[in-house]
């Protein structure tokens, strides 16, 4: 019995001393000491309680994957496809190939007889996409629909791809603990501690639509030397533009080239001098301008500290994106030692891309990633095999280029996000209002806790001092647990933790009325207290196990907030469970191990 | 014999089952009030409950002003500012303690009005050719976005001047799918920037100094977290059921739950009469109200049961109400602590805190009543008209309890 005793105090004791250091780095970070804390500290305890975006402030958007405009372009895809195949394998000529609705594709054809063509077997070539939803005889229409296994893989595509690339793009940002989360088929952004400064900024990178392009540089057309005139005559209006001249001789033929460029040192100056252009000289519709950001090098073609944005002029048309991308990885090219960044094509990519690589030999690929040309190689012939390589450009060092090659490998193959994402909420919280809030809720906490552990004391004496001192350890327990999961206290995740206060002694009251009625019955203190906690035992526990189920319901209910509400709630229910039950049951044994005890009740 | 500190001696015996017609009748009553204020209210203030911005969709935002505002003054200045930059029906909410800040609400989601939405799409139309030449025309769900598709190469230049005309504010005008779909988005500048430029406009410039919050939610995710609020209470209410079936025996059971769907409405009800914000917290709350609610039918259950055991020859009426009796200091003293430290958190709590607590006040209240007045009669009920005539309760072999 005493040996026991002692067993259970010494762990016990060691229980609270964990939970006390697991608690330490975050009550050290709130007072704003966290340099007090050596360094053989913070790496065995090194995780914090974060503070939620109501305490901080900060950002929270509710994205929804817009999985139906993902099958429309897929549709779109399917269309071209249909019309491709039904000409060059069936010899179907006149036939016209148009979209209706979100996921169909209709096949009029001009000649009935020609609809046969459109057969099962065709149809079985096409089983993983589509199906033939409809013959109309009448019309001479086929209706295909997009399989709905395929939607539903695209959904599901679409969101896990679309945390991914989130969390990619906010991480590059370097927002700090950010919580990109996925609820159904919403993306849950929280970005807490993010100034309000970068709000505009940050939602801007996150919802961009990226893609990785390739499109075919058209720098020697006569358009641009004649924008090149136009830009010298327009020099005092725009300082710091200029324009650039790039030889160059193609190896197959020996033909040279004059690509000619414009080139400033800040990209938005270009941009201007594009945007107030006259009519007469408007780019092209079929045309438009890229950026890519260069290194200057002096005169001895050395690459010097200075970086510049020069243009290229492309075809608008993109012959390939993102979307063929198999896989992607990096390495450093032996010779001139830039990393580069190698892709892998699906097989109808990698088709596309020998298609478009023989019928442009000789021109430039400008391969542009968020509407910055990473690089534009000369296309020297025909590639195939499916695979093509991304020197990185732009300047930095060899370290700088390489970390942005990794990045962009992680971008590659996670990918551009499938579908856009439309808002659906947002919620913008400014420091301020949250310091103000944390004070009153600070506030409401201490006196609350304080009415209750005087109560305590004054009702049940020795007794309440124990509960009190359960209480505290309790709180100690949440808040470590809290720590180290790394959870986010929210404001109502601090009503949680008073609400905690208030269920903590909950059990102690329980169990201390039901020993006065066993002392009242007559029994011994020591009698009294074993009964006590024996029979109030499975009432505490169900009263617990009830609360819990409400906690985890609501868990998985709630966002945000309500979250950490639930979070700290559950938390709570189960550290008091510990401590009232079990944790006071040793100091109660203590308080009557003398022989001749007395139970101050 | 020891003495004890004791609000309520342990040889009181109360009348509690004999009077159950009196508190049954009080309760069909107040819920009967709270089902009616739904309605009443519906007419009378607008809206069957006070919902958050989370539930009925709409914009929440702060606005602080340059200079201190008198409330009488600035309230109908600032609903015509907004109705001027195109939101209508503005609710203007003085922020307590704080004479520059106030509370805008409105239904707008989005800076694009619809009606310039409507113009917009008219405009584009007829500029770039007709039904062939625009032909799609999106707002996205928050309203941050515009989508265009066109049936020719259009530029972005040539949209955002259109724009511009139009008087919409822009962040960027982004191409994106494939080049020859000619698709673009229209990234607009946000909300909080088109309503300090209202309020500017009639104000003067500088008139408002920040908007330090703001929050803004789709229709359709207001009318999806409605539905998961009632999906989750019902949840909760059949998990406890089964859990309290398994625990303890099935015609425990009804009374619980019938107890806690009590102390679910009148919690609710209790915001209807008062009309105080139903947010996402007051479902929270009402959650806890029900797991807590539990803590003190479970108390007078298991001393019930452990009664039952031992007196196997009284009628169950007498077993119960003098287990309601052995069990009510304990009763009465958990529920006062929880409640008292819940209402310190609403007198001195802000915002949604108070809330939350003014819904754990009143739940912790109905929720130690509904045990008492409704779970046990409930249990008598059912025991009478479905087990044995005779009254007596056969017990299970009792697990050891208080």
């Amino acid at each position: 019995m005493e040996r026991s005793l002692t067993y259970r105090a010494a762990v016990y004791l060691l229980i609270s001393l964990i939970g006390f250091a697991a608690l330490a780095p975050s009550v050290a970070t709130w007072f704003g000491k966290e340099d007090a804390i050596p360094g053989w500290y913070k790496k065995r305890f090194d995780r914090k309680i974060q503070l939620g975006l109501d305490l901080q402030g900060g950002l929270h958007i509710v994205y929804k994957v817009d999985v139906d405009k993902a099958v429309s372009h897929r549709a779109d895809r399917l269309a071209t496809e249909v019309e491709e195949r039904l000409r060059k394998e069936k010899k179907v000529s006149n036939i016209k190939v148009s979209r209706a609705g979100n996921d169909e594709v209709v096949v009029h054809f001009n000649d009935a007889a020609e609809m046969k063509k459109l057969d099962r077997e065709f149809e079985k070539s096409l089983r993983h996409d589509a199906f033939v939803d409809n013959r109309d005889d009448k019309h001479n229409d086929v209706t295909l629909k997009i399989n709905s296994d395929l939607i539903d893989e695209m959904r599901e595509y679409a969101v896990s791809q679309g945390v991914l690339t989130i969390r990619d793009r906010v991480d590059k940002m370097a927002v700090s603990e950010p919580n990109i989360m996925r609820k159904g088929a919403d993306i849950i952004v929280e970005l807490p501690g993010l100034k309000p400064e970068d709000f505009e900024r940050v939602k801007r990178q996150i919802g961009r639509t990226a893609q990785l392009e390739f499109k075919i540089v058209d720098d020697g057309a006569d358009y641009m030397k004649t924008l090149s005139g136009f830009a010298l005559a327009e020099k005092d209006k725009y300082p710091g533009l200029d324009v650039g001249h790039d030889f160059w001789t193609q190896k197959d033929n020996q033909k040279t080239h004059t690509d000619v460029y414009l080139k400033a040192k800040d990209r938005k100056l270009i941009e201007k001098f594009i945007a107030e252009l006259p009519d007469e000289h408007k780019i092209p519709a079929d045309h438009e301008i890229g950026y890519e950001q260069e290194v200057e090098r002096d005169d001895l073609g050395n690459p010097t500290q200075d970086q510049y944005w020069r243009t290229y002029y492309l075809h608008r048309r993109a012959e390939l994106t993102g979307e063929y991308i198999e896989d992607s990885d990096w390495n450093v090219d032996p010779q001139t030692l830039r990393p580069e960044v190698s892709l892998k094509f699906d097989r109808k990519g990698g088709d596309l891309f020998e298609k478009v690589s023989g019928d442009n030999v000789g021109a430039k690929m400008a391969i542009i990633l968020d509407e910055r040309i990473e690089s534009a190689p000369v296309l020297e012939g025909k590639i195939g095999g499916g695979r093509a390589r991304i020197t990185l450009g732009g300047a930095g060092s060899q370290d700088a280029l390489k970390q942005e090659a990794v990045e962009l490998v992680q971008v590659l193959k996670t990918g551009a996000l499938p579908a856009p994402l439309a808002w659906k909420s947002e919620n913008q919280v400014g420091p301020t209002l949250g310091r103000d809030a944390i004070d009153k809720a600070k506030f409401s906490m201490i006196v609350g806790s304080l009415a209750v552990i005087f109560f305590m004391l004054i009702y049940y004496r020795a007794s309440g001092f124990i509960a009190d001192a359960a209480m505290v350890l309790n709180i100690v327990f949440l808040l470590a647990i809290l720590a180290c999961a790394q959870a986010t206290l929210t404001l109502p995740g601090i009503a949680g933790v008073v609400l905690t206060v208030g269920m903590a002694v909950d059990a102690n009251i329980i169990i201390y009325e039901r020993i006065r009625e066993e002392l009242r019955a007559g029994k011994s203190p020591r009698g009294a207290v074993e009964a006590g906690f024996g029979k109030a035992f499975w009432t505490v526990f169900d009263a617990h196990v009830t609360n819990l189920v409400a906690g985890v319901i609501l868990f998985s209910y709630g966002t945000g907030p309500v979250r950490g509400f639930a979070v700290t709630l559950i938390a709570g229910i189960i550290c008091n469970l510990f401590t009232s039950v079990w944790v006071s049951r040793v100091m109660f044994d203590f308080m009557v191990s003398r022989k001749k005890a007395t139970l101050s009740i | 014999m020891q003495k004890f500190f004791e609000i309520i001696k342990p040889d009181h015996n109360f009348e509690f089952i004999g009077r159950q017609r009196f508190f049954i009748g009080m309760s069909i009553f107040l819920i009967l009030v709270s089902i009616a204020m739904l309605p009443i209210n519906h007419f009378w203030r607008g809206a069957a409950l006070n919902y958050s911005i989370e539930f009925r969709g709409g914009t929440e935002m702060t606005v602080e002003f340059s200079e201190p505002q008198k409330p009488e003054v600035i309230s109908g200045k600032i609903r015509e500012a907004m109705a001027a930059g195109g939101f209508k029906d503005t609710e203007v909410v003085p922020v307590q303690g704080n004479d520059r800040s106030y509370l805008l609400r409105f239904a707008a989601v989005s800076p694009v009005s619809a009606d310039a939405a409507k113009k917009l799409e008219a405009t584009l139309r007829d500029k770039f050719g007709g039904e062939d030449g625009l032909r799609k025309f999106e707002e996205s769900e928050g309203g941050d976005k515009l989508y265009f598709r066109f049936g020719r190469a259009v530029s972005t230049e040539d949209v955002g001047a259109v724009l511009k005309a139009q008087g919409i504010h822009y962040d960027a005008i982004n191409q994106f799918g494939r080049t020859e779909d000619n698709q673009m988005e229209v990234v607009l500048v946000g909300l909080n920037g088109e309503v300090t430029r209202a309020l500017d406009a009639k104000l003067g410039q500088g008139a408002v100094k920040s908007i330090p919050s703001y929050d803004s939610v789709g229709s359709q995710a207001g009318e999806e977290l409605r539905n998961n609020g009632v999906k989750s209470l019902l949840l909760a209410i059949v998990v406890i059921l089964i859990y309290i079936a398994i625990r303890f025996d099935f015609r425990y059971g009804p009374g619980t739950v019938v107890a806690l769907l009590h102390d679910a409405f009148l919690v609710m009800g209790a915001f209807a009469l008062t009309y105080k914000e139903f947010s996402l917290t007051t479902v929270a709350a009402i959650l806890t109200v029900i797991g807590y609610s539990m803590n003190d039918t479970i108390v007078v259950f298991d001393r019930i049961r452990e009664n039952v055991a031992r007196y196997r020859d009284k009628k169950l009426d007498r077993v119960v109400n003098s287990s309601i009796n052995e069990t009510l200091s304990r009763t009465i003293l958990t529920s006062a602590t929880v409640f008292f430290v819940t209402l310190a958190m609403n007198i001195w709590g802000t915002g949604s805190i108070r809330e939350f607590a003014f819904a754990m006040n009143v739940g912790v209240i109905v929720g130690t009543y509904s045990s008492i007045f409704i779970a046990s009669p409930i249990l008598i009920w059912l025991n009478e008209r479905f087990y044995k005539p005779q009254g007596t309760v056969r017990a299970k072999p009792a697990l050891p309890g208080a």
